[in-house]
């Protein structure tokens, strides 16, 4: 952990703001650019940034390792999900008009949808590389 | 049009200065500054072309998280690069022809911009209005991404998905082992 108090008290004023920001790419990405890839590197950043300040067992306790894996699998089977799901309601695979009253806002909760889970794998793919190459030094320690 | 040369000029010569600058480097901290710089410029270069999608990943991905992966996978990595003690001609030699033959083959692409382009002319007209018209969402990049792209960015999202989960079981590959033989051990005291 690092001692220097500046470095501490603005990577706590930062966290919140950087996760508003990601959230705010995400789903502002079919407006203006953005969307789920660097939503989800924008998010890591977030929890990477804290765990490099206050130490990588502090960002464990923050955002659990094994919450993280679960994550990482979920955002692609939010993705292939939804082409299922299109698919069961007759359509064809990640076809989505289907999805809503209309064909615009089926194609809208679609991509949405897609966005969220391209997002959730990217993020947590990242922190979980980050996790990985940081603890590897301390388990070749022991 | 001279404000845009020279903008575009200012960014090349950055960009060829952190090249040489990198060919120079042998210490790998510079090494991984200079290429998250070189990504940083290549961001602004995405913006002249009016690809502002393109620019901004290359601005998080490249120049902010392959960075910070790179600065954490440094610390296993020798301090210094060492010499190369082999010739280098062929690989300039190699590098110069390869140079050559891409910036020949460049005189023969449409000019940046221009409407009867091929590119322009293919399926992109059907997208432009597509976007519009049946997804409703003013912006082209996510509907071609999302929508019309979809299994292409299926296949994006299970590859960095893949990636990310096979460096997790090279890297952790060592702890469950120490696990397993500790456990066998202590099961084998409480029965005794």
């Amino acid at each position: 952990m690092h001692k220097n108090p500046i470095l501490r008290i603005s990577t706590k004023i930062l966290f919140a703001p950087i996760i508003l920001f990601g959230l705010y790419v995400q789903f502002h990405g079919d407006f203006g650019p953005g969307g789920g890839f660097q939503a989800g590197v924008i998010v890591a950043s977030a929890f990477i940034l804290y765990s490099i300040v206050f130490g990588i067992e502090e960002g464990k306790k923050l955002f659990p390792s094994n919450i993280n894996l679960i994550l990482l699998a979920l955002g692609g089977i939010i993705y292939g999900g939804v082409g299922f799901v299109s698919m069961i309601l007759g359509d064809e695979f990640l076809s989505y008009n289907i999805l809503g009253s209309s064909p615009q806002s089926g194609q809208h909760i679609g991509i949405l949808l897609v966005e969220f889970g391209v997002g959730l794998t990217v993020s947590n793919v990242m922190i979980a590389l980050f996790n990985a190459f940081a603890s590897y030094n301390t388990i070749k320690e022991k | 049009m001279i404000s845009e040369l020279l903008i575009n000029a200012f960014l090349v010569t950055i960009m060829l200065s952190i090249s040489i600058a990198l060919i120079k480097t042998r210490t790998v901290i510079f090494t991984v500054i200079l290429t998250s710089a070189y990504s940083l410029v290549a961001a602004l270069m995405f913006i002249t072309l009016d690809a502002v999608d393109v620019a901004f990943t290359e601005a998080s991905v490249g120049a902010g998280i392959s960075t910070i992966l790179f600065l954490a996978a440094m610390a296993y990595l020798p301090k210094k690069e060492e010499e190369s003690i082999n010739s280098q001609f062929i690989p300039a030699l190699s590098c110069i022809i390869l140079g050559g033959i891409l910036i020949w083959c460049s005189y023969d692409l449409p000019e940046i911009g221009q409407l009867t382009a091929p590119i322009h002319q293919h399926i992109a007209p059907e997208y432009i209005r597509g976007s519009k018209e049946d997804i409703g969402i003013p912006n082209i990049v996510t509907s071609v991404l999302a929508s019309y792209r979809g299994y292409d960015t299926f296949g994006e999202t299970i590859v960095v998905f893949t990636a990310g989960v096979a460096v997790l079981m090279l890297l952790e590959n060592k702890n469950p082992v120490k696990k397993n033989k500790s456990q066998p051990k202590q099961k084998f005291k409480k029965n005794a």
